[in-house]
């Protein structure tokens, strides 16, 4: 009950304050707090766009939505083609594609470079990856044709590779190169070079699955199956799908194989957290001068309250619920601007970075960790120096002795 | 003396001393002063600069804490007190009048003077009702709803008053209220004060140079180098 009332005088003083208080100090006050969250949100979601980008890379030129695997301790999955015509009966999958994997050894004159080196069926793999469309010279290879291989331009080299000392240091559409794979060589015609960002696959190389299966003696087995599913079933949905079908195979979401990217996201966690940390390091800094000038200002106000009686505790009060509705607005509005204006605009026009195009995104659980230190940061800026001030006394306070 | 509340003496002095320490060196600004004061009087505190007005007021409003001796306001020993009794104290029991007005500026008049009411914990009706009346009765009732930027001297000197007076405290302390002001708009609040202290009863201790302020006061005590002038 007196709380209340104490709190309603508070709350009195600090909404007419930032009514009819110096309106430059108010919008600048609200305007640092709004940059201060701005800055620490963009920077962690920009890290967060970098791994939605990276997990898209995975999906659209690696794994599909899903991928199945062998049975434990098997090399191979068997009967591929009954099981794909199996599994494509569904309307929730788009298509499968059966790859037999192994790692080889390209050469082309005296440069060789070890790689993975996958045989799939060209139009099996349109269907799960885009792939075909990622050709920078030359085309994908198709069905019938037989001996031909398409290379990542980390194998080939040129195009802007980015390891170029480990490629086979220009490689041309047209040129014939050697593979060597489990002992077997076999001459290739370069049909195509191609690049998706993703740095997995274009370190790759692709032959028709054919060859693959005459090189390793193989017959319609894989070493994985990914697959495509529709966009409005999820990869867990898809799954259970799939294992209602009977397959006794090892089904993955895309999920599990963004394991290698774990690492990566660890640290970059981490440097989310350092970043986010200097920033608000920063923005304490700011905001407790900001707000202690405000306040040192109202010495002799803070003076002249105490001296008719008002509490110490609800002049405190009244600058902390000041801040705190300055860190409001601040972060409302830099809320609003990432939510309607930043993350629309970098979806529309995305940041070109080596993994490719990221859109910032706010994710509501990060704009309210973030928003709740900012809090946190304007109480403790405003308490300790109204906290200081008022505890003088009312001789310093009002005649300055 | 007597100890209940009925006396009709309600501030009273003994042997207060007030000493400030600037460094080294030691400004004795009251060398033990003991005086009554009675309810109802309207008493004015003269001396020359520096002679302790300023500093002996301080004492009676609770404003400070002397070196020693103790001041008895309606019969408490506020020597006892804590500076949070002190501040409940002073929202109830006492008001005050400085120089230089000391409104706050984001407040407008009447919530200027609604503030101490408010602190009271007196309803919205209630705090609003008392403060409209006061700001009426020094003639502001024009002016309710106006900034203190935007006011002259005087009328800010009123609505520090009405703030001062809305709570109805046994004790008004004003220094040098008029110090500010020209002669007109001083004679307007010495009339005020003069009217309250004797419509309402309001007991008024007030700091002044002026010579010409006796003729509205009961009683003029001296001061001179931190004693009183006999
Ligand atoms: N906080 C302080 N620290 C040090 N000395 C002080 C302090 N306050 C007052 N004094 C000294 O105490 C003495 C009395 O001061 P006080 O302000 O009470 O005088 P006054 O009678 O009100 O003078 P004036 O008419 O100029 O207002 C002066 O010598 C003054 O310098
Ligand atoms: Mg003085």
């Amino acid at each position: 009950m007196i709380i209340l009332e104490k709190g309603k005088v508070s709350f009195f003083l600090a909404s007419r304050s930032i009514i009819r208080g110096n309106k430059g100090i108010t919008t600048f006050t609200i305007l640092v707090m709004t940059l201060i969250f701005l800055q620490i949100v963009l920077f962690s979601s920009i890290l967060g766009g970098v791994t939605v980008q990276f997990n898209k890379l995975m999906v659209d030129y690696q794994t599909g939505n899903l991928v199945i695997e062998p049975v434990e301790n098997e090399k191979y999955i068997e009967d591929t083609s009954s099981l794909q015509k199996k599994i494509e009966g569904l309307p929730e999958i788009i298509g499968s594609s059966a790859r037999l994997r192994s790692s080889g050894v390209i050469s082309h004159q005296g440069k060789e470079v070890g790689t993975v080196i996958y045989g799939i069926d060209p139009g099996d793999e349109s269907q799960v990856t885009h792939l075909e469309s990622a050709m920078l010279s030359g085309e994908f290879i198709s069905c019938p044709d037989r001996g031909e291989i398409i290379l990542g331009r980390e194998v080939s080299g040129g195009y802007g590779a980015l390891m170029e000392s480990k490629s086979l240091g220009g490689v041309e559409v047209g040129n014939t190169v050697n593979v060597k794979i489990e002992g077997v060589n076999r001459e290739f015609r370069v049909k195509g070079i191609y690049s998706t960002l993703y740095s997995n696959t274009d370190s790759s190389a692709y032959i028709n699955k054919a060859d693959m299966e005459e090189i390793l003696g193989v017959k319609n087995r894989a070493n994985e199956i990914a697959v495509k599913t529709t966009s409005d079933i999820s990869e867990e949905d898809a799954r259970m799908k799939l294992l209602s079908l009977g397959i006794k195979e090892e089904i993955r979401t895309w999920h599990e194989f963004a394991g290698m990217l774990k690492t990566i996201e660890s640290t970059l966690t981490m440097l989310r957290n350092a970043f986010s940390a200097i920033g608000l390091l920063i923005a304490f800094v700011i905001i407790f001068v900001v707000i202690y000038v405000n306040i040192v200002n109202k010495k002799r106000q803070i003076g002249v309250q105490k001296a008719i009686g008002i509490d110490q505790k609800v002049i405190v009060t009244s600058f902390v619920i000041q801040a705190v509705l300055y860190a409001f607005i601040g972060i409302t509005l830099g809320y609003l601007i990432m939510h309607y204006i930043i993350s629309p605009y970098t979806i529309v026009h995305p940041l070109q970075i080596a993994v490719g195009p990221i859109s910032l995104i706010l994710e509501n659980f990060e704009a309210f960790s973030r928003a709740a230190l900012l809090f946190l940061a304007a109480v403790i800026g405003s308490f300790i120096p109204a906290y200081n001030l008022s505890k003088k006394s009312l001789l310093e306070l009002i005649w300055g002795k | 003396m007597e100890n209940n509340t009925k006396s009709d003496v309600i501030i009273e002095t003994k042997d207060v001393t007030r000493i400030f320490y600037m460094g080294e060196v030691e400004v004795k600004a009251l060398r033990g002063v003991s005086l009554k004061i009675k309810r109802g009087e309207f008493v004015a505190i003269m001396g020359s600069s520096g002679s302790g007005k300023s500093t002996f007021l301080n004492q009676l409003g609770l404003l400070d804490i002397p070196t020693s001796g103790t001041v008895i306001i309606n019969s408490i020993d506020t020597s006892k007190m804590s500076e949070k009794e002190k501040g409940n104290f002073r929202l109830h029991n006492l008001g005050y009048v400085f120089q230089d007005y000391a409104l706050l500026p984001e407040l407008s008049a009447i919530e200027n003077v609604c503030l101490p009411l408010m602190m009271q914990g007196k309803s919205k009706e209630e705090y609003q009702r008392a403060a409209s009346a006061v700001l009426i009765s020094v003639g502001l009732e024009d002016r309710l709803d106006q900034f203190p930027s935007k006011m002259s001297g005087g009328q800010q000197q009123r609505v520090s008053i009405a703030r001062a007076l809305a709570h109805k405290p046994r004790v008004l302390f004003a220094d040098e209220p008029c110090a500010n002001l020209d002669s007109l708009a001083s004679k307007q609040i010495l009339e005020l004060f003069r009217k309250f202290n004797k419509e309402e009863d309001q007991t008024i201790v007030m700091v002044t140079h002026e010579e010409w302020h006796m003729e509205y006061v009961d009683r003029v005590i001296r001061l001179k180098d931190g004693v009183l002038e006999s």
